[in-house]
Formats: structure tokens, C-alpha cells, sequence
């Protein structure tokens, strides 16, 4: 099985497009899970949210942000890690459209609650 | 009775970190070319610096971190990079500036140029954070640092008008002039906001193992120590006032801002203002040399401690001796210390937001402070301390241009 | 696990609380079909340098193959070794038994015994 290294705190900041070429974000936050004696990546939080998440400081941040001009705060994507395609870790793809991927986080919000 | 000797970390944080060549340059200035009229901006320093102090100890009693180390790991490397390189290039010039203040001072009552007195006076620095350990220097910069209560004891002495100290408390801009009073003003705040003075309190906090069980003497270490700093400022600035500016004496050496207390002390004041001046700044360099040594260590996760043996943090040692004597240097070539001084003021002014936005989420964080976050008047503080850093940057630099 | 809050950048500590450096990169292991998986941590001024730029890192490794202790090579530690994540994270090695203290050993016996006191 051909196994390839990557150093995820090159992966922080880059941005992710979809197989359209349309922008999703910024790769902010890795989550991980164990799973046996391993780790493993289960997603990837992007966009203006995850940096939020990042510092856990929502409500402090969104109401700066609010001063701060930001509108229309886009919820966040979570990226499952099979949908994102890290060939190129400068340029990490997703695998599917936003809209698909949309659809996927709306269903992962369905199945948590 | 243990927990009273804490308030030395308070008063050598305020005597080093508070009060130093900075703060009496800029108090000095600010009472001989506008009486009483900048009272206020001392004031709202005090209340600024206090507040952000106590959250500096907060963080590393209830975290055992520092506040180098916690904004390193929570916000990044990438976000810390620039604070910190800004942080010990500021640190450098304000280092000069310090033993530039020992040395005129030695100049004052010597007559020996303060060139000369560059090399001796690093080497002090250096040998007593070599063979010294942090208690000792704490409470060897208090004790010292006592004798700048001349200051307060010449305001009494000079009688000033309370009505009109009074009257200084109300910030208030004047038709003239005013584009020196705003850099004075900038200047005093940028003097007293220094963002080495936190780093060090955190960093004193952590040698001083200080835990959840210190909070209260926290809260009243931060509040009386600044406030020892700020009284003898505001001392400075009025006898200043009392002395200087009727003379018309504006202070553009520290020979002149020496005048000083020579009217109710006579001879005795000139000295007394080089001993406050000398071991004012030699307690601020003592605290910068420890403070660049300190956010390396803590930014790469080296091994540190004033209170180790050097052997036992090569790293840390081998920082600050190099940086004290790299930095005496500045006044070997003869670089103006006032003029130095009021430079790494506006420099200062210029970096400080960057090193209070991270309170904001430092503070607000339950893996760092758990159940002591900060409440709305911490954080409402802090929200304004950023704001008012962010104007003091932006006019900083074309104040120092006008009215420098 | 939050794995860029919770570890990235964190303090390294030994199984008695020494600190060996900060966790200044994060390598993974990318597999066909699975998850990636999380398989050291790396602590090391090039790879923190990295970061930063990439020619940054050139340089730094440039320089400290000339001065002291001469080690450019990061230290990783594989993901087994990590005993616990809070606020460091604790890994269950020695850090004397490690280059991670190469440079502070270096000074500590070539600069800092030579200086009266130091010793």
C-alpha cells in the first residue's frame, strides 16, 4: 500500500477549490478521532468560522466581526477527509462540488442530532 | 505574611516596567510644557496598564503559562512571529535607552561622560542576572526603588494648587500648540503601555510558582504595585509643573529635568533625582534584558529561568548576555539617550496592538483560565485598551513628524 | 481532538516534565482508502522556519550547519509516544536522550562553563 507524508501545519491556511474550480476557504482546523491505537483525520474545517472556532471565542468574534464590517458570515464547511484530495498539498482539492458538499454537511448535522 | 512579600513582584514589575526612562522623560516633559494639563493621560495609562497586568498574572497563575507561551500555542505560530520579532527589536532599543538612563545619571553626579559608563554599567546588569536569581533581584529593585518616593515627597513639599491638579484629571486640548501635547500625550502612553512589562509579570509569576491560590494577591499586587509607579509619575509631572514650567524650562537633557527637585531639596535634589533615575532604569533594564531572554525561550520552548543556574538554561543565559551588551553598545557610539528614549516610545506605541488583542482571547479561554474568564469589565477594558492602542499606532509616527 | 488548536504549537514535555520544544509541525501518513493518520509530531527550528517560508527554512538549516551543535535534522516523535494532550503535551521519552536539547547542551558546555560562575 503506497503511503505518502504530509505536514499538516503546511496545510493550515491553503485554500481549497472544488472540481469546478469555484473557491470553498481556508483550511483552518483538523479534527481527529481515535480509532484503535491510531489517530486519524475525519475532517477539515474551512472557512471564516473555523478560524473563529480556532480561537473559541464566537460570540466575542462574531460581534467583532459584525463591527468589523463582516456580513453575510457564510456558515463554515466541514470536509469529510475522503472528499478532500491532497495530491498537490499546495493546491488541496474537493473531490466533489460545494453544493454537494453542502449537502453532505447538512446531512452530518441530521445524523448528529 | 508570605503572600504580602508578593507584592515586591508588583513593585520592581512597576519600578522596572512602569516607571522607568520612559515614564520619567515623558512626565518630566509633560509637566514643563503643560503644567498640569496631562494629569489625565497618566491616569488613564495607570487604569490600562493595571487591568492588563492582572490579567497577565491570572493567566499564568491558573495556567502555569506565560503569556509568550500561551500566545504561541493558542493563536499560532504564524500570528506570534510578528509580535515577537517586533517585540525584541523594540526591546533592544528600549535596553539601550535603559542603560543610557543609568548612565546619565552616573554622568549627573560624576561628571564622566555617560559613553564611558555604557561597558561598567552592562556588565552590572549582566553579572547580577549571571550569579543572581529572581527573588533577589526582585526584591533588591524594590527595596531600591523606594528612593523614587522623593518625587511624592517634593509634591508635597512644593505645595501645588489642587484645583488645578484637579482640573488635570479632565483630558482637555489645547488651542496651542497642539500637535506637541498630543505627541506628549501619545508618548506618556506609549511610556507607560509597555508590552514587556506584561510579558515579564507573566513570566515573574510562573518563577514565582504562583498558583490558583494567588489570585487575590494578584488582583491587589497589580493594582498597588502600578499604582506605586503611577504616583511617583504623576509626581514627576508635578513637580515638573511647579519647578520647570514657570521657569520655562522645557526638558530636552536630563540636566535640566535634574533641576527638578533642586528647589525643595536643593543640592541634595540633584542627587536624589540621578539615585531615582539611575535605579529606576537600571530595574527596567534588568526586566527587558530578562524579558527578550524570556519570550525566545518561551516562543521556541527552550528551557528557562532566572532563578536556574545558567547551566541549566544555556539557552536563556546565553540570550540576554548577548543582548545586554549588544545593546550597550548603542550608547558606547554615543546615540542621545533622550532622544533614544523618545523614539522606542513611539515604536512602542506603534506595536502594542498586536500584543493586547491576544488577551482578548486568552482571557476568554476555559483551557487556559478556567473558570476565571474575564468578566465584561476585563474584557470591556481590554476591548477599549485595543481600540486606543490601534489610534495611538496609527498616530504615532506623523505625531512624532508634527510635534516631536 | 482539534488537532491545530490542541497540538500544533503546543509545549513538548518529558515523562518528568522537561520541556523539549514546541510541537512546531505535525506529520500524517496518507493512505489509499483510508483516513490520514496522525504519525509524529516534529519539533525543529527548520521545520517552525518552514512555516514561515520555505527559503526561511533553507537558511536557517544553512546557518546551523555551521554553528554549535551543527544538528538541522527536526526531531519527530511517532503519535504512540504521546502519553497525554492538555494544555502541553506530554510524551513519554527523556529529553536528554534526545537531539532536541542538542543546541542546549552545546552552549551549556562550550560557551556557558567557560564564563566565571558558570560551572
Amino acid at each position: 500500500m503506497a503511503s505518502r507524508e504530509l505536514h499538516l501545519e503546511l496545510l493550515l491556511g491553503k485554500c481549497v477549490f472544488d472540481s469546478t474550480g469555484n473557491r470553498v476557504g481556508r483550511i483552518e482546523e483538523v479534527r481527529a478521532q481515535q480509532q484503535g491505537d491510531d489517530w486519524v483525520i475525519v475532517e477539515y474545517l474551512v472557512g471564516i468560522p473555523a478560524i473563529v472556532e480556532r480561537l473559541s471565542a464566537w460570540n466575542l468574534g462574531a460581534g467583532l466581526l459584525h463591527l468589523m464590517g463582516a456580513r453575510n458570515l457564510h456558515k463554515g464547511y466541514r470536509i469529510p477527509w475522503e472528499q478532500l484530495d491532497l495530491l498537490d498539498p499546495e493546491h488541496p482539492r474537493l473531490i466533489c462540488t460545494i453544493d454537494a458538499l453542502k449537502e453532505i454537511s447538512q446531512q452530518l448535522e441530521r445524523d448528529a442530532n | 505574611m508570605n503572600k504580602i512579600r508578593e507584592i515586591a513582584l508588583g513593585i520592581v514589575t512597576s519600578i522596572g516596567g512602569f516607571l522607568d526612562v520612559g515614564a520619567i522623560a515623558t512626565a518630566a516633559e509633560a509637566g514643563s510644557s503643560f503644567e498640569f494639563q496631562l494629569i489625565w493621560t497618566i491616569v488613564l495609562g495607570t487604569i490600562c496598564v493595571i487591568a492588563l497586568v492582572e490579567m497577565s498574572g491570572r493567566l499564568a497563575a491558573v495556567s502555569k503559562h506565560t503569556l509568550a507561551d500561551a500566545v504561541r500555542e493558542r493563536l499560532g505560530f504564524n500570528f506570534f512571529i510578528f509580535p515577537l520579532i517586533a517585540e525584541v527589536i523594540v526591546d533592544f532599543l528600549v535596553l539601550g535607552a535603559e542603560i543610557g538612563g543609568v548612565c546619565i545619571a552616573l554622568q549627573l553626579v560624576t561628571g564622566i561622560s555617560f559613553q564611558w559608563w555604557a561597558l561598567p554599567v552592562a556588565f552590572a546588569i549582566w553579572l547580577l542576572l549571571w550569579k543572581g536569581n529572581f527573588s533577589l533581584i526582585e526584591n533588591g529593585i524594590s527595596f531600591l526603588g523606594l528612593i523614587t518616593l522623593a518625587f511624592v515627597v517634593a509634591t508635597f513639599k512644593l505645595r501645588p494648587a489642587l484645583p488645578a491638579v484637579a482640573e488635570g484629571l479632565l483630558p482637555t486640548v489645547p488651542q496651542q500648540d497642539t500637535a506637541h501635547y498630543l505627541f506628549i500625550a501619545v508618548s506618556i502612553l506609549g511610556a507607560l503601555i509597555s508590552p514587556y512589562l506584561f510579558y515579564f509579570y507573566s513570566s515573574g509569576a510562573v518563577e514565582d510558582k504562583w498558583d490558583k491560590s494567588h489570585l487575590g494577591v494578584n488582583r491587589a499586587v497589580a493594582g498597588l504595585g502600578m499604582g506605586f509607579g503611577s504616583v511617583v509619575s504623576l509626581g514627576v509631572l508635578i513637580v515638573a509643573a511647579q519647578v520647570l514650567h514657570p521657569r520655562g524650562i522645557h526638558v530636552d537633557s536630563y540636566e535640566q529635568a535634574a533641576l527638578m527637585l533642586t528647589q525643595p531639596f536643593g543640592y541634595w535634589g540633584f542627587v536624589l533625582f540621578a539615585a531615582s533615575l539611575g535605579i529606576a532604569c537600571f530595574g527596567a533594564a534588568l526586566e527587558v534584558s530578562l524579558d527578550t531572554a524570556y519570550i525566545l525561550a518561551q516562543a521556541f520552548g527552550w528551557n528557562w529561568g532566572e532563578s536556574l543556574h545558567p547551566k541549566e538554561a544555556a539557552r536563556f543565559s546565553f540570550v540576554y548576555t548577548v543582548f545586554v551588551f549588544l545593546a550597550s553598545l548603542l550608547m558606547v557610539v554615543g546615540i542621545d539617550p533622550l532622544q533614544l528614549t523618545l523614539f522606542s516610545m513611539a515604536l512602542t506605541a506603534v506595536i502594542l496592538p498586536l500584543t493586547i488583542i491576544p488577551f482578548l482571547v486568552l482571557m476568554n479561554d476555559r483551557s487556559y483560565v478556567g473558570d476565571h474568564c474575564n468578566g465584561w469589565i476585563s474584557n470591556s477594558i481590554t476591548i477599549f485598551t485595543i481600540v486606543l492602542t490601534f489610534v495611538l499606532a496609527i498616530v504615532a509616527i506623523p505625531l512624532e513628524v508634527l510635534g516631536g | 481532538m482539534d488537532v491545530i488548536r490542541d497540538v500544533l504549537d503546543n509545549q513538548i514535555v518529558d515523562r518528568n516534565q522537561r520541556k523539549m520544544g514546541k510541537v512546531d509541525g505535525i506529520v500524517v501518513e496518507l493512505l489509499e482508502g483510508q483516513p490520514p493518520r496522525l504519525a509524529y509530531l516534529e519539533t525543529g527550528v527548520t521545520t517552525l522556519a518552514h512555516r514561515v517560508h520555505p527559503r526561511c527554512a533553507r537558511w536557517v538549516a544553512a546557518i546551523a550547519s555551521k554553528w554549535g551543535a551543527k544538528h538541522t535534522e527536526p526531531f519527530r516523535i511517532a503519535w504512540s509516544k504521546v502519553r497525554n494532550i492538555g494544555i502541553d503535551v506530554e510524551v513519554d521519552l527523556d529529553a536528554e536522550q534526545t537531539p532536541t536539547l542538542a543546541y542546549e547542551v552545546w552552549l551549556r558546555e562550550y560557551v556557558i562553563k567557560h564564563i566565571p560562575g558558570g560551572s
